[in-house]
């Protein structure tokens, strides 16, 4: 019998925004040195947070796609 | 935690993998049409019990019967029931028992009668994906590397691995750690050691990956009703190689 796949477990970085593009999509400069493409989350975006470059940010990363993520907080 | 079983845990692991293997033997010879999955069901729990084992699908998680039986667009965990067997039909047997404690969990899709050619392929080449990541169960690889076998079968033949289901560690519980998808990057994932016991289950659709439940939350079809078949063993790692516990 097979087994349902558990869902991926996200990894959690931090880095710091480097420039927003259109779309409401960011390139971040990550602490590991690494440049990954970002998207705010849904209540990133609905407190109208205006996240800007300079902004360090935490991020959640799926372990499949590591060239990808979504903003989940902006850290002051 | 991954589990390493014992020599004497290995050892019924093959005894109740054999028991089961016959079983499925005897199983998939009473598929013929005209019997209902009902009919084989009863068949599978009187012959696991005429053995001395316990059908371990039966109350499993709720499940209602000791066999799931899966047909044609369905890919897995079809409860049996009414259904009568059809010339043409693919029939998905997946069959799990219990001896002294120790698990094996077995199954297969059997065709009948007269299928589309393009069901005979997609038997064929899942039964091939099955025994291509059975090749790489040997100690020193990764789950990853068997999960890549059977994806790059699979896909080189034009058809589609399910990714919501996947095969599992296996031995005094039916699931247990690791996961053991069948798609994958080959290195990746947990290491295999001597001592572990894999149910390597890829399940295969025509058309796309896609499945969804039915609402009695148990029977998976393909999303786009194309054919779905099914292969699985449960695997023991040893330093001689893979062993096929439920081979008949």
């Amino acid at each position: 019998m097979a087994c349902a796949m558990a869902p991926e477990e996200k990894v959690v970085v931090f880095g710091t925004i480097v420039e927003p593009l259109p779309n409401a999509i960011f390139r971040v400069s990550l602490e590991n040195g690494h440049k990954i493409l970002a998207h705010g989350s849904g209540s990133v975006r609905s407190t109208h947070l205006r996240l800007l470059a300079g902004d360090r940010v935490k991020i959640e990363v799926a372990p499949h796609d590591p060239t990808r993520g979504r903003i989940v907080e902006r850290l002051k | 935690m991954i589990t390493i079983k014992s020599e004497s845990e290995l050892g019924l692991m093959r005894e109740a993998g054999r028991l089961l293997g016959d079983t499925l033997d005897q199983l998939e010879a009473a598929v013929r049409p005209g019997i209902t999955t009902g009919e084989i069901d009863q068949l599978a729990d009187k012959l696991i019990r005429q053995h001395g084992a316990i059908p371990g699908f039966l109350g499993y998680n709720g499940f209602p019967k000791s066999l799931c039986i899966s047909v044609n667009e369905e890919v897995v965990h079809g409860i049996p029931g009414k259904r009568e067997i059809k010339d043409g039909d693919l029939v998905s047997l997946d069959c799990g028992l219990i001896l002294d404690g120790l698990w094996a969990d077995s199954g297969r899709t059997v065709m009948v009668g007269n299928v589309s050619d393009e069901a005979k392929r997609l038997v064929e080449v899942t039964r091939e994906s099955l025994d291509r990541g059975i090749e790489q169960a040997i100690p020193g690889n990764r789950v990853g590397d068997i999960s890549a076998a059977v994806q790059r079968h699979v896909e080189a033949n034009g058809f589609s691995v399910v990714r919501n289901f996947v095969g599992h560690g296996i031995g005094r519980n039916m699931h247990e750690e690791p996961q053991v998808p069948n798609f994958g990057v080959a290195g990746a994932g947990p290491l295999l050691r001597p001592g572990y016991a894999l149910a390597i289950e890829p399940m295969v659709n025509a058309g796309s990956h896609e499945v969804q439940m039915l609402p009695d939350r148990w029977t998976i079809i393909t999303a786009d009703g194309r054919l779905s078949a099914y292969f699985e063993h449960t695997v023991l790692i040893t330093d001689d190689g893979p062993v096929v516990a439920t081979a008949a």
